[in-house]
């Protein structure tokens, strides 16, 4: 259990807001935000290498605000990797275990054989990191960040910096690892489909404050701000205050709502969704996997976004300013319901 | 071969040179022939002309017989000793006093930083004898920690103390600027990583940081130790005697001219180099191996 009390930091011009976690054993915690939001800076203060200004830390009962680094039992892995250039791939992941009293115990070397099977890396062991992959060398940081035990791991964009393809594995490797071996994990990204992969609990960041936080599910379904919405993928955006729309939404006082691009649906011919409009295509872009598609809906004058993959789009035989149906359901309707107000929030698809 | 013949030895050599740069240049030297390349080579032959051609002329300027006469010269030998050994501790003493210092800035940022770097880097613009009169006025029995020195019997001025002194002076800045940038490439994060797998500061110092920048801190020692043996206007006012090796050259220099302070000169050129050359390699041999900020290839 670790619990992060009220902690206030200050960095030169930046802050850290009255931050509040609390993750239980065994959690996999994902601290999700934009760059520069904060988010390293509270698990680096987690590991106790950046002075706090005030506020508390408790790992497992255990008040460490004031402990140095090294008597935590947490371990750090980072964007990019830090593998020790001098030591071979063995001595790398077993060199947290050199400052371990009981450093010869058996659960040690299980754990060495638990980690090189979960992580492949039986065939590096005797390499140099130099001449290791981007993959390997952070499959190496991982097992030299979990042998030793850590009461949490704390992981900083662990992912950021590697290929789509070797990013899947990684994931997987750690969903398995987080599985077996029951580790308390907080990983720092900004990235949201990794959350929505890995992720127990999101803490969503945003210049440096928890803007929300919850279960996967709060999050994606439940946004309390327009911030939490836009970056957890909610596209569709509006603002409804005309009295005849308020009643078609079952709203009874003006307020956002919010659709994900992924729900909206795209027809030839009028389709039985419970929202329906009939419009034309504004735009599309292929992003490669799926296509980007801005509808325009007839009689208002809003742009709405829809995800369509690509041998459906091809099916559909669409093209530029061509008349659609289109719609979604009730049940994919989001009411945001806004708790914390944030500033410089625009809307782009409201006019 | 008379001088004027080598001279002229040389310059067809020189000319042939400039002609393979231009017509073979790019095979021989991997360049395009570009115009600032090609300029590039012409000054920079120049300037390797300028730096070896007065140490290898001075070979021309005695015989084999006055060398070896000079080699079992019991004075000259002692000063090149001196020289090499004072010039070593130096290199010793910066290293122990310079080292927690270069961590210290190469790792925190603080509001006074300039000025604390551009005190430590004064002693290089100071011309050398002026250096040396500075640290006399502080070593002489008028001054408190002159005579701090006098009642507890530490002679400095003329002993091999006062060499060291001067030379430390005007070597140290070069050993903390050059163990600063070694310790600026071992990147902070795998400290902190060390730290967090339950390494202390200091075995995270001595275990990481030390390890991966030890080359970059001994290219620094070696450069600490040719400046400090190549010291000659700052020693001279602290301790003219005992004689380091320049005090000695110069000396035979003034008093018998060039027939007798060249053999001894060729003398320290040969060890020196010969040393630079060695300690030079130890500190780039394997260098790629461990360079933490190699790029990686996939």
């Amino acid at each position: 259990m670790i619990h992060v009390q009220k902690l206030n930091i200050k960095l030169g011009p930046f802050e850290i807001k009255n931050v509040n976690l609390e993750i239980n054993k065994g959690e996999f915690l994902v601290i999700l935000g934009p760059t520069a939001a904060g988010k390293s800076v509270v698990i680096e203060s987690i590991a106790g290498l950046v002075p706090i200004r005030s506020g508390k830390i408790v790992i497992n009962g255990k008040d460490v605000t004031h402990l140095k680094p090294e008597k935590r039992n947490i371990s750090i892995c980072y964007q990019d990797y830090n593998l020790f250039p001098h030591m071979k791939v063995r001595d790398n992941i077993s060199y947290g275990l050199r400052f371990k009293k009981d450093k010869h115990h058996a659960k040690y070397s299980k754990n060495f054989k638990i980690l090189i099977k979960l992580l492949e890396l039986e065939g590096i062991l005797d390499r140099l990191p130099l001449n290791l992959s981007g993959g390997e060398q952070q499959r190496v940081s991982l097992g030299r960040g979990l042998i030793g035990n850590p009461d949490v791991l704390l992981l900083d964009e662990p992912l950021s910096s590697l290929d789509p393809n070797i990013k899947e594995t990684i994931q997987e490797g750690l969903k398995n690892i987080h599985q077996t071996m029951h580790t308390t994990i907080i990983m720092v990204t900004h990235d949201f489909t990794e959350a929505n992969y890995l992720a127990d609990k999101v803490a969503l960041m945003h210049n440096g404050q928890i803007i929300q936080q919850g279960t996967i599910e709060d999050i994606f379904q439940k946004p309390k701000s327009i911030f939490t919405a836009q970056f957890t993928g909610l596209k569709n955006i509006f603002w409804i205050d005309i009295d005849e729309e308020l009643k078609s939404f079952g709203l009874e006082q003006p307020a956002y709502i919010g659709i994900r691009p992924e729900n909206i649906y795209i027809r030839n011919q009028p389709l039985n969704t419970y929202y329906q409009y009939y419009g034309k295509i504004e735009s599309f872009r292929n992003n490669g996997i799926y296509m980007e598609i801005k509808l325009n809906a007839v009689g208002t004058r809003r742009n709405y976004i829809s995800y369509l993959t690509l041998n459906r789009f091809f099916e559909l035989k669409l093209e530029k300013n061509m008349p659609i149906y289109f719609g979604f359901n009730k049940k994919d309707l989001h009411v945001i319901e806004i708790e914390s107000t944030q500033p410089d929030i625009h809307l782009p698809n409201d006019k | 071969m008379s001088y004027t013949e080598y001279i002229s030895l040389i310059i067809k050599i020189k000319r042939c040179f400039i002609l393979i740069l231009i017509i073979g240049g790019n095979r021989l030297f991997h360049f395009r022939a570009e115009i600032i390349y090609i300029i590039a080579a012409i000054t920079g032959f120049i300037i390797l002309f300028f730096n070896v051609f007065p140490i290898i002329n001075t070979f021309y300027w005695t015989d084999s017989a006055t060398l070896i006469e000079t080699l079992l010269d019991k004075e000259v030998l002692t000063s090149i000793w001196l020289s090499i050994k004072c010039a070593s501790i130096t290199a010793i003493i910066a290293f122990l006093l310079g080292i927690p210092l270069a961590y210290y800035l190469a790792r925190h940022e603080f509001r006074l930083k300039i000025f604390v770097e551009s005190l430590i880097d004064i002693p290089m613009v100071i011309p050398h004898t002026v250096a040396g009169i500075c640290l006399l006025t502080v070593l002489s029995p008028r001054s408190v920690i002159g005579r701090f020195l006098e009642q507890n019997h530490i002679e400095t001025l003329g002993t091999e103390i006062g060499i060291i002194i001067a030379m430390l002076f005007v070597s140290m800045p070069l050993l903390i600027d050059a163990a600063k940038d070694a310790f600026k490439g071992v990147p902070p994060r795998i400290e902190n990583v060390s730290r967090s797998l339950g390494a202390n500061q200091v075995q995270t110092f001595f275990g990481i940081t030390f390890v991966l920048s030890w080359r970059g801190i001994l290219s620094g020692m070696i450069i600490t130790w040719a400046r400090a043996i190549s010291e000659f206007g700052a020693v001279i006012i602290l301790a003219y005697h005992p004689m380091i090796a320049p005090t000695l050259i110069y000396e035979r220099f003034t008093t018998y001219g060039m027939k007798y302070a060249v053999p001894a000169n060729i003398i320290l050129i040969v060890i020196s180099i010969i040393i630079f050359i060695v300690l030079r390699l130890v500190s780039l041999g394997g260098k790629e191996k461990y360079d933490s900020r190699a790029k990686i290839k996939y």
